[in-house]
């Protein structure tokens, strides 16, 4: 009994002084601003870890001229190896150990959605997901400290949708998907995106990430007389459906996702497969010789070069970095936006009443744009086509903006 | 779903990519197969060291040699490299418990994946292979030319290993000394050498392995990872002590993993690798040494 | 034999003393660090039954871990008809619900051995994974499940770090009990007549059936109560969160610990959790010998020196941490008799 009072003597003076004093907010100091990631750097996806480089590589850029409203930018990003268990892990090092002021561009869906959870409780932001899952900028009702980035893979498929009923009259459509929730994300989208034609899908198969081939699934695509053939895959999934293509003789008219339409990926299939394969885009792909002397990527290897931590040439045309780059523009922004008076609050304050026009990691004309009910970022994007071993985006820019 | 009606011309295709995925299964559990024989270990590290190798091919091509100068450089180099990692890793540990010895190659795995992302990126990469990508048409059913030159190369394979395992004296030596190391130092046998002669000759099947692979599924450091279970469930499938037991079993499941991923419904291409395990176990339970292996007599 | 009594029993003493004090030394999440170690030290007790003690190698463990740790997901999230359940009592069932499973895969492991039950158990390790994905209305497919942040009962007034700490290593140091108590008796002594010869243990009367399916359950229960804690300090399952290479840690452990060595699982528990989670540490380490600058955060680096310190550990300690223990302490006979 003594003890319990003993405690609750404490708790009462603890939260007195509490209200006394205005609790500092946890990784912001007078001369500077925490901020903290979980990503990749072992295991399969180890080479999506680049985003935080990307990110570092800006920060230090950033300190170099100043910092932001005159605070440096520390940034801490810890491996996670794409194991949900071990971001869960990272993410409360990085609260509670760290003591970072926002967790920031995080990778993948799952680790982001096991970690929505405590960020929301703890009231940390969550910011910039490195996803293109849907529910991160739908759910802001029960989420209100998370926000996406990048366009919805639903929106994506739809867009995709669109393209075939208005330019594809006698389309008879085969999708390869990856089986998991983003490639059915992206096929849902896609029928949605067909509205009526929907029924012009003569065949869909999905194929597991443990497959090591994805030729037996290709056949079987072909062998129902498609004549369009929608790529939702991931990595060298896709680069295998592009050989299969091309090695069973088949000549359709290839749609493949954002993900896995790097310029330096497209230039190392079969080309008489690739050729006329359409997809969209709003990052600059530093790989493609379209931005070759584009004042942007310019920018980004001079960053990189400068401020990477042993940067390689490959580096320098890798899109992991530029996209890294791009949310770290949009951050500063949001931080500079958010006032020299910071708190978690005013951070989530400026990332959902946020313009910003010319981020020059970005496709020119994209504005960035969220409002608090419509936490997508990024919902411009344009349509691009592959020919003579180079993308040239074509048409104006497109609205993936969730209806 | 739709899903496409069943058609003789796909079942062939079907076939066809079932038996070249087998033998790409089969060139890894070769080499899974040849470092038992001769150490009892399982190597962790085959898939990793195989990949390893196929880049430095990769390396040697993109500084301007063809396929075939590069080939020789590179089997050359795993051989060395097998040997060296034997003696070098395994050697300290030899009279270890096996597990302690298959923790290390664990290890080496881990190690050579993080070295291939740090010297070459973890991007994938082309890799142009011996064979052409054309395709033939065989009895109407267009089949690749590289798929008939994988299929080849791993019976040729087999079939040389077959030669030097029966009618060599270094063959003969490296079954000996894994059956039974004191007896075969006293019939002169260098057992230490034979286990390190099995590792440089498991490296060297990986490396052919790896690089009649690469051009199909493309190079990077986590190639071989998937291949690796497969490859390990054809070699227990086969026996594993059996190289054509390996190969056999290779092509039998590569053949039954694409067949029920297509034709069964239920198990679809989420279920076809627990299926074809589920298989495997019931063989076991029949042949618990699997196709091709003998079980050892147990002693008291 | 009454020496190596004392040993084991003053050492638990301590074990337990340390375990009672060390959140007062520690940071919070330090707390949640050492209670994860704990959780692989449960998994480990297990493993050690099944393989140290019983011979019988599992490259399946992670398998048993997840299906603990989905067990307390969908009791927590769905619950049973309806009844959601509290965590903390879903651990219990989750142990008994994968001690089931360990028993099924224990009666066709009777036909196999060495490495051939080896690479099958590792086939339930590969397969299991698929289950949630294939049957996701049950399991949550590749989104998973979020259950709710694990929160201290009955009003305690303590971080919920420290709750999982105490709640991990309270049952750990139960089960190290029972583990202790299982090995030196009548059925300890069976698995270890069986390890050592199978037709010595059939002649004197023991039912190698029974012991060795027998081993495969209680293995499989301390996995599934492991994973089950997992879960509930994750607040998340989906298939990832027991992803394939987890079993194959769980036998590094196994190996680091000294296989028979019940205490030596803890610095197995340890290593399996430090090399994961502090890779960067290790680097910054090592970038203090002589010519050598990792730069802890590139792609790669985790891998590399978790693949080194793997193969300095096993090359120094061929016979774990438990082998260097017996060394150092054990009698002369044993000392002799476990050479290397």
């Amino acid at each position: 009994m003594r003890v319990f009072v003993v405690c609750a003597a404490v708790a009462v003076v603890a939260a007195a002084s509490a209200g006394a004093r205005p609790v500092a907010t946890p990784g912001v100091s007078s001369d500077e601003i925490h901020i903290g990631s979980s990503v990749p750097l072992s295991g399969e996806a180890a080479i999506a870890g680049n985003v935080a480089r990307g990110i570092d590589a800006y920060f230090k850029y950033v300190n170099d001229k100043g910092g932001v409203l005159g605070r440096k930018l520390k940034y801490t990003y810890l491996d996670d190896g794409y194991d949900p268990g071990r971001a869960v892990n990272n993410t409360i090092r990085l609260i509670q150990q760290e003591q970072v002021f926002a967790v920031f561009s995080s990778l993948g869906t799952n680790n982001n959605l096991a970690v929505r959870k405590l960020l929301n409780d703890n009231k940390v932001p969550q910011l910039y997901v490195s996803s293109g899952a849907t529910t991160f900028g739908r759910d802001y009702k029960k989420y209100p400290w998370t926000i996406g980035y990048i366009p919805p893979y639903s929106e994506e498929g739809e867009i995709y949708g669109r393209y075939v009923v208005k330019n594809l009259k006698k389309a008879k459509i085969a999708v390869l998907y990856q089986n998991d929730d983003y490639g059915r994300d992206l096929l849902a989208g896609m029928k949605r995106g067909l509205g009526k034609k929907a029924k012009s899908i003569v065949a869909s198969v999905g194929y597991d990430p443990t497959s090591s081939d994805v030729q037996p699934q290709v056949t079987q695509l072909k062998a129902s007389k498609a004549n369009v053939l929608m790529v939702f895959a991931f990595g060298k999934f896709s680069l295998q459906a592009f050989n299969a293509v091309s090695r069973l003789g088949w000549k359709p008219q290839i749609f493949v996702n954002d993900v896995s339409s790097a310029a330096s990926l497209m230039a190392i299939v079969p080309q008489k497969a690739a050729n006329g394969s359409i997809s969209i885009v709003f990052g600059k792909d530093p790989a493609s010789p379209q931005w070759a002397n584009d004042k942007g990527i310019k920018l980004f290897q001079s960053i990189l070069r400068k401020y990477g931590n042993g940067t390689s040439s490959r580096d320098l045309k890798d899109g992991y970095f530029t996209a890294g780059m791009a949310t770290a523009y949009t951050l500063v922004n949001t931080l500079k936006k958010a006032g020299k008076n910071l708190t978690r609050q005013s951070l989530m304050n400026a990332a959902t009443h946020l313009t910003e026009r010319g981020n020059p990691f970005v496709l020119p004309g994209i504005v960035i744009h969220t409002t608090p009910t419509s936490r997508f970022p990024i919902t411009q994007v344009r349509l691009q086509r592959w020919s003579k071993g180079a993308w040239r985006t074509f048409g104006p820019l497109v609205s993936a903006k969730p209806g | 779903m739709p899903i496409a009606a069943f058609t003789w011309t796909e079942f062939a295709q079907q076939l066809a990519a079932g038996i070249r995925e087998g033998a790409i299964y089969a060139g890894l559990a070769l080499a899974i197969v040849i470092i038992y024989r001769s150490t009892r270990v399982i190597n962790f590290a085959q898939g990793e060291m195989a990949t390893f190798t196929t880049f430095i091919a990769w390396s040697l091509m993109n500084q301007g040699l063809t396929f075939w100068e590069a080939f020789p450089i590179v089997l050359a180099i795993a051989f060395t490299g097998g040997v060296v990692i034997e003696r070098t890793l395994i050697r300290p540990v030899e009279n270890a418990p096996v597990l302690t010895i298959v923790i290390i190659t664990l290890g080496l795995a881990l190690l050579l994946n993080g070295l291939m992302n740090l010297i070459w990126g973890g991007a994938n990469v082309q890799f142009h292979g011996p064979f052409s990508t054309r395709t033939i048409d065989v009895g109407g059913v267009p089949v690749s030319v590289q798929d008939i030159g994988i299929v080849a190369v791993s019976i040729l394979l087999v079939g040389l290993l077959a030669l030097f395992f029966r009618f060599t004296k270094l063959g003969l030596g490296m079954r000996a000394a894994a059956v039974n190391r004191d007896s075969s130092r006293l019939v002169g046998v260098r057992v230490s050498w034979m286990f390190a002669l099995g590792w440089g000759i498991a490296t060297v099947l990986g490396a052919v392995a790896g690089m009649m692979i690469a051009p199909v599924v493309f190079l990077d450091p986590n190639m071989m990872q998937t291949i690796l279970l497969y490859a390990f469930a054809a070699a227990v499938l086969g026996g594993l002590d059996s190289p054509v037991g390996a190969v056999v079993g290779g092509i039998l499941l590569g053949v039954t993993i694409t067949l029920l991923g297509r034709y069964v419904g239920f198990i679809g291409s989420t279920l076809k690798l627990p299926a074809a395990l589920l298989l495997i176990l019931v063989l076991l339970l029949v042949r618990p040494g699997g196709l091709f292996g003998k079980v050892a007599v147990r002693r008291v | 034999m009454r020496r190596r009594l004392w040993l084991e029993l003053s050492a638990f003493v301590v074990l337990a003393a340390v375990v009672a004090l060390l959140p007062r030394f520690v940071s919070d999440f330090r707390a949640r660090e050492l209670a994860i170690v704990g959780m692989y030290f449960i998994a480990l007790l297990g493993l050690s039954i099944l393989t140290g003690f019983n011979g019988q190698i599992s490259l399946g463990n992670g398998a048993f871990m997840a299906i603990g740790g989905y067990t307390t997901a969908i009791l927590s999230v769905d619950g049973f008809y309806g009844h959601q359940v509290r965590d903390l009592w879903t651990i219990p069932i989750a142990g008994v619900v994968a001690g089931i499973a360990g028993l099924v895969v224990g009666l066709p492991a009777l036909r196999l051995s060495g490495l051939y039950l080896a690479l099958i158990t590792f086939g339930i390790a590969v397969s299991f994974p698929q289950l949630p994905k294939k049957f996701d209305h049950f399991f949550g497919g590749t989104t998973g499940k979020i259950l709710n942040l694990a929160k201290p009962p009955f009003g305690l007034s303590t971080t919920t770090n420290n709750w999982i700490y105490y709640l991990t290593w309270g049952i750990a140091l139960v089960l190290l009990v029972a583990a202790w108590l299982l090995v030196r008796g009548k059925t300890g002594r069976a698995f270890k007549a069986i390890r050592d010869s199978e037709v010595a243990a059939v002649s004197s009367g023991i039912s190698i059936g029974r012991y060795k399916t027998l081993a495969f359950g209680i293995s499989a229960f301390y996995a599934g109560v492991a994973g089950s804690l997992y879960a509930i300090a994750n607040a998340y399952v989906n298939p990832d969160v027991f992803p394939i290479i987890l079993s194959v840690y769980l036998v590094v452990g196994l190996a680091v610990g000294g296989l028979d060595s019940l205490f030596g699982m803890i610095a197995g528990a340890a290593l399996i959790y430090f090399l994961q989670n502090h890779a960067d540490t290790v680097a910054r380490w090592l970038n203090h010998l002589p010519a050598l600058s990792l730069d802890p955060q590139k792609p790669g680096i985790p891998s590399v020196v978790f693949g080194i310190v793997l193969i300095v550990v096993m090359i120094l300690l061929p016979t774990g941490v438990g082998g260097l223990v017996r060394r150092l302490f054990g009698p002369l006979t044993t000392r002799l008799y476990t050479r290397s």
